[in-house]
């Protein structure tokens, strides 16, 4: 078992501590891990960007942690996930229950399908408060405006009992996350929040997002594929790739010396809008399919600098000069490959 | 400079729509109010906005897959908007559409092979024989494999799909695609692979383009030349990376601070946004943009901006740069 | 790291080809679906035993045996004979061919001329479509049995006015169930690239439009040939149908319709055939529905 490189910090400011969570699914009569063997810890009033492509297993890592996964078709192993002293993956059904939408709570992508279109949103806010709080109609309903107003709904006491559809797709947005925050869980699980957005509105998520977290001192896993966003939000980053976390690091530190060859080919495919790209790196091929993940490194066969011993296993391990930034490639860690400068340039 | 390819003029769409219950009236949507911009021989030119700025709109239109309700296209010095069923049909070659949704721009139920040869046979530019081996050409151009042909779209990955859309579109040798967001569904890695090949096509096959974008960073790699696009009207024109460098319209300048950067040290130096995009059905008066403009000032209320050249090749539709509204047509980067 | 001058080759593709995947599918998923291959055996044997009837007919179905009349079922007579002493089994036999061809020449014209008229209103939508879909409406709005009846009464009945009256009164629903998805197929981007690449509008109705939305034409089909079964035996018990000696299950209920207490095998065994197969018509079509449900099915 890889240690999570910011272990060295005391229990007591961690908010979730996730030890070798591995997610499998059925398929055609095996079981294959969608995610495997991840490992990381939340700090309180930190943001955790979980960042990789479609299929990296990002989103199955939350709903994992929420136990939301389906248990006909998932299944959810850990060593443990501890959340305010509690294992979440001994918790009953219950139990979890309580934690949804209480101590960890959780915004979607699709601010036009999760929201329930016959209900008001004033109701739909207030529902958690009245459910987990145990507050009467009227003293949730005052709440659930507190907090409609601190998402910044215009004029939000008049849109109290507005429906959804009167409501445009940002709007909806901060209507999703005021009902995430109504009882002011310790942490949030947003699951590509503003991808469904145009620029300039998720701008203003992003925006409010971390005011929410200066004001409300909360911790945040926020899971994206966009490594824009990641820079404007995150704390804490790491990169996914075919289940696995390959990366992990202090934002500022990720984006200056990326050193899986994923995370270093990655930045080097966007292009970027605030200066020149000369030339667009590409990552020949795509993410081998989930039941035919190779052994050893997932990314070898894509890799530019791929050796025999990639076929090996592959541990997360911290860079000799960084022992907060952990990577999954033998060569970067093991020293025979000179770490990365700056992305680019 | 090359010569023109492609030239519209005042194009117009509005779209009317009923609705309401139980009370139906007719609403218009201005999807496109009297765009105009010239696309050089060999070049890219951008379309940039956000949803419902009628980007989509302008690139159907050119193309008469949506028929336009006023203006004029021209093409090589063809005019498209009043061609007779035939010059269409010849004009159907020589400019081609790459779709956004790879998913569904190919018929599931034809075989790649079939769907490529399709326009060959149609069009009698090659008998049976000789559309197989174009075919494979074309996949072969695109980075297929040439068992591909006989396979169907399901069993390919959504940038396998977009590969296969764009050798459809190469397969009558066109001179201008219009390409409609053609990869903003796909994964990073996989947007990068198609970005690169459509550039190397365009070298290649001496391409031009109509690239329609929300991706600023998309935009400045693959364009020369951009107009960015707010509630059925552009609002500024300008080359690349000019326009990034020092926007004039406003709404430029916001969507370019608005565009996230994979760089934490530049992160929270863009200003606060206001507002949200208006309804196409209902444009605010005047500037469509005022209500989120900080530099709104008592006409942009009322008067929609003329049109300002700025600098030779760029315009702008802003009346900060409207001489008789006391603007100054050089100042740029200072004044929004 | 080094710029790769080409974008990266595409892994190897599966090993399947997509037609047999696609029925591999399909076969799966109506495996599962147990009821439905009931359906499809029980339907196999009733198209084979008609097929089959001058072969396995153990007598003419008009051959009048005058000893035999109204004998319940024996040894030489399997469902007994009826009161011209005809054999039941064999008639039954005999009838499947003609209930059968009807209901499958009805429908497939039914299927073809409604599927035509849906899928062109629905390609061109406007006006054109209000004015065809109000037409198909006001034919709608008659229960099929009424509007066979007035066919048939006017035309006079045969086995091919028959077949007019029943594919009339289908042609609406099936015009109803090819337009709805062909309106949301010609919205998809390949309807439109075609229309770029310059094909004519029959050529896209026709090679790109209709095999997408054939399956659920073909779900209709199965449930109206069915109803069709079922009219034909309206018709012909209340005297609108074939007309005798012309062995029709309709019309063997009728001749034993009187004596139903005393003798009830001469309508029990038509009855029984025109329910078995009515029923395993159902479960094909409802299994056929299963199948192509978007969400057991991947693309």
């Amino acid at each position: 078992m890889a240690a999570a490189p910011s272990q060295s910090v005391t229990q007591s400011d961690v908010a979730l501590d996730v030890r070798g969570l591995t997610t499998s699914f059925y398929v055609g009569g095996h079981w294959y891990p969608a995610v495997r063997d991840v490992s990381f810890t939340l700090q309180k009033h930190e943001t955790l960007a979980l960042v990789g492509e479609s299929g990296c297993g990002k989103s199955m890592t939350a709903l994992s942690i929420l136990g939301l996964v389906p248990p006909d078709t998932g299944r959810v192993e850990a060593e443990a996930i501890l959340f305010e002293g509690r294992d979440l993956t001994r918790a009953s059904d219950r139990e979890m229950r309580e934690v949804r939408g209480d101590g960890i709570s959780m915004v979607f992508q699709e601010p036009m399908t999760s929201l329930n279109p016959v209900l008001t949103i004033g109701f739909q806010v207030s529902e958690a408060l009245r459910h987990h709080r145990g507050l009467s109609r009227r003293e949730a309903s005052a709440r659930a405006l507190d907090i409609l107003e601190q998402v910044k709904i215009p004029s939000a006491a008049s849109r109290f009992n507005d429906y959804p559809h009167q409501f445009s797709g940002g709007m909806r947005q901060r209507v999703m996350i005021a009902m995430a925050l109504a009882c002011q869980p310790k942490i949030l699980l947003a699951d590509e929040p503003t991808t469904a957005l145009d620029v300039t509105i998720q701008a203003q998520i992003l925006e409010l997002l971390r005011d929410l977290r200066r004001d409300t001192g909360m911790a945040m896993i926020f899971i994206t594929h966009n490594l824009g966003v990641v820079a404007e939000l995150a704390d804490r980053v790491a990169v996914m790739y075919a289940g696995q976390i390959v990366e992990i690091a202090e934002v500022e530190h990720l984006f200056a010396r990326p050193s899986h060859p994923y995370t270093e080919a990655l930045l080097r495919s966007i292009p970027r809008s605030d200066r020149d790209t000369a030339e667009l790196y590409t990552i020949p091929g795509q993410v081998p399919p989930i039941t035919r993940m190779p052994s050893g490194c997932r990314f070898a066969e894509r890799c530019t600098y791929r050796q025999d011993r990639c076929a090996g296993d592959q541990r997360l391990t911290s860079l000799r000069d960084a022992p907060t930034h952990a990577v999954r490639c033998w060569r970067r860690t093991g020293g025979d490959l000179p770490t990365v400068g700056a992305a680019d340039d | 400079m090359t010569e023109p390819i492609l030239q519209i003029t005042d194009l117009k769409k509005h779209f009317h729509v009923r609705r309401g219950f139980p009370n139906p009236k007719t609403v218009i949507v201005r999807a496109l109010d009297e765009i105009s911009f010239t696309v050089r021989k060999g070049t890219a030119f951008g379309l940039v906005g956000e949803s419902g700025c009628g980007k989509s709109t302008a690139g159907r239109c050119l193309l008469r897959l949506v028929e336009p309700d006023g203006g004029s296209v021209e093409f090589d010095g063809v005019p498209v908007l009043n061609a007779d069923a035939a010059t269409l049909r010849a004009l159907r070659r020589r400019m081609q559409i790459v779709f956004q949704d790879p998913y569904s721009s190919l018929n599931p139920r034809k075989r790649i092979g079939a769907a490529l040869a399709e326009p060959l046979l149609v069009h009698q530019v090659a008998g049976r024989a000789e559309a197989r081996e174009r075919v494979r050409k074309l996949l072969d151009e695109v980075g297929m494999p040439a068992e591909a042909a006989d396979r169907f779209p399901h069993e390919f990955s959504g940038g396998q799909r977009q590969r296969i859309g764009i050798a459809r579109a190469l397969a009558l040798g066109p001179d201008l695609v219009v390409a409609d967001e053609p990869v903003s569904g796909l994964d990073v890695s996989i947007q990068s692979q198609i970005l690169l090949l459509l550039k190397r096509l365009k070298e290649s096959h001496d391409l031009s383009f109509v690239f329609i974008s929300h991706d600023l960073g998309v935009i400045r790699y693959f364009c020369q030349e951009m107009a960015v696009m707010y509630l059925g009207r552009i609002v500024e024109i300008g080359p690349i990376p000019d326009v990034f460098n020092e926007p004039l319209h406003p709404y430029t300048r916001t969507l370019r601070d608005a565009s996230p950067v994979p760089d934490p040290t530049t992160k929270s130096v863009f200003t606060r946004i206001e507002g949200e995009v208006p309804s196409a059905v209902k444009p605010p008066s005047g500037c469509h943009f005022h209500p989120r403009c900080p530099h709104a000032m008592a006409v942009c209320r009322t008067v929609y901006p003329r049109w300002t050249p700025v600098d030779g090749d760029r315009g702008v539709a802003c009346h900060l740069y409207d001489p008789e509204h006391g603007g100054e047509v050089t100042a740029v980067g200072a004044q929004a | 790291m080094t710029v790769a001058a080409d974008p990266g080759a595409p892994p190897p593709l599966p090993a399947k080809t997509g037609r047999a995947l696609l029925i591999a599918q399909a076969l799966k998923a109506f495996r599962a679906n147990r009821l439905s291959s009931v359906g499809v055996v029980i339907f196999v044997i009733v198209v084979v035993l008609a097929l089959l009837a001058p072969v396995i007919a153990p007598h003419d179905p008009l051959e009048q045996n005058i000893l035999s009349r109204l004998d319940g079922p024996s040894a030489e007579f399997w469902m007994g004979n009826d009161s011209y002493g005809r054999d039941i089994f064999s008639r039954l036999l005999y009838g499947a061919r003609i209930s059968l061809f009807i209901g499958v020449a009805a429908i497939g014209s039914a299927m073809i001329i409604g599927s035509a008229i849906g899928l062109y209103a629905g390609y061109r939508g406007g006006r054109v479509d209000a004015v065809i879909m109000q037409a198909m409406d006001v034919l709608l709005a008659f229960p099929a049995l009424i509007l066979g009846l007035v066919i048939v009464a006017m035309l006079g009945p045969s086995i091919q006015n028959l077949i007019i009256a029943i594919s009339l009164t289908a042609i609406p629903p099936f015009a109803r169930i090819a337009r709805a998805p062909t309106i949301v197929v010609k919205e998809r981007d390949f309807v439109e690239a075609c229309r770029a690449l310059g094909f004519g509008d029959l050529r896209i109705m026709v090679l790109h439009v209709l095999p997408n939305i054939l399956s659920e034409i073909l779900v209709m089909g199965s449930l109206w040939l069915a109803t069709a079964i079922r009219v034909e035996a309206s018709l012909s018990f209340i005297g609108l149908g074939v007309k005798p000696p012309t062995p029709t299950w309709g019309g063997m209920i009728r001749e034993g319709f009187e004596n139903i207490l005393d003798t009830p095998w001469l309508s029990v065994f038509p009855g029984l055939a025109i329910l078995l197969v009515v029923f395993s018509l159902n479960l094909i079509g409802d299994g056929l529905r299963d199948v192509i449900d978007p969400k057991t099915r991947t693309d």
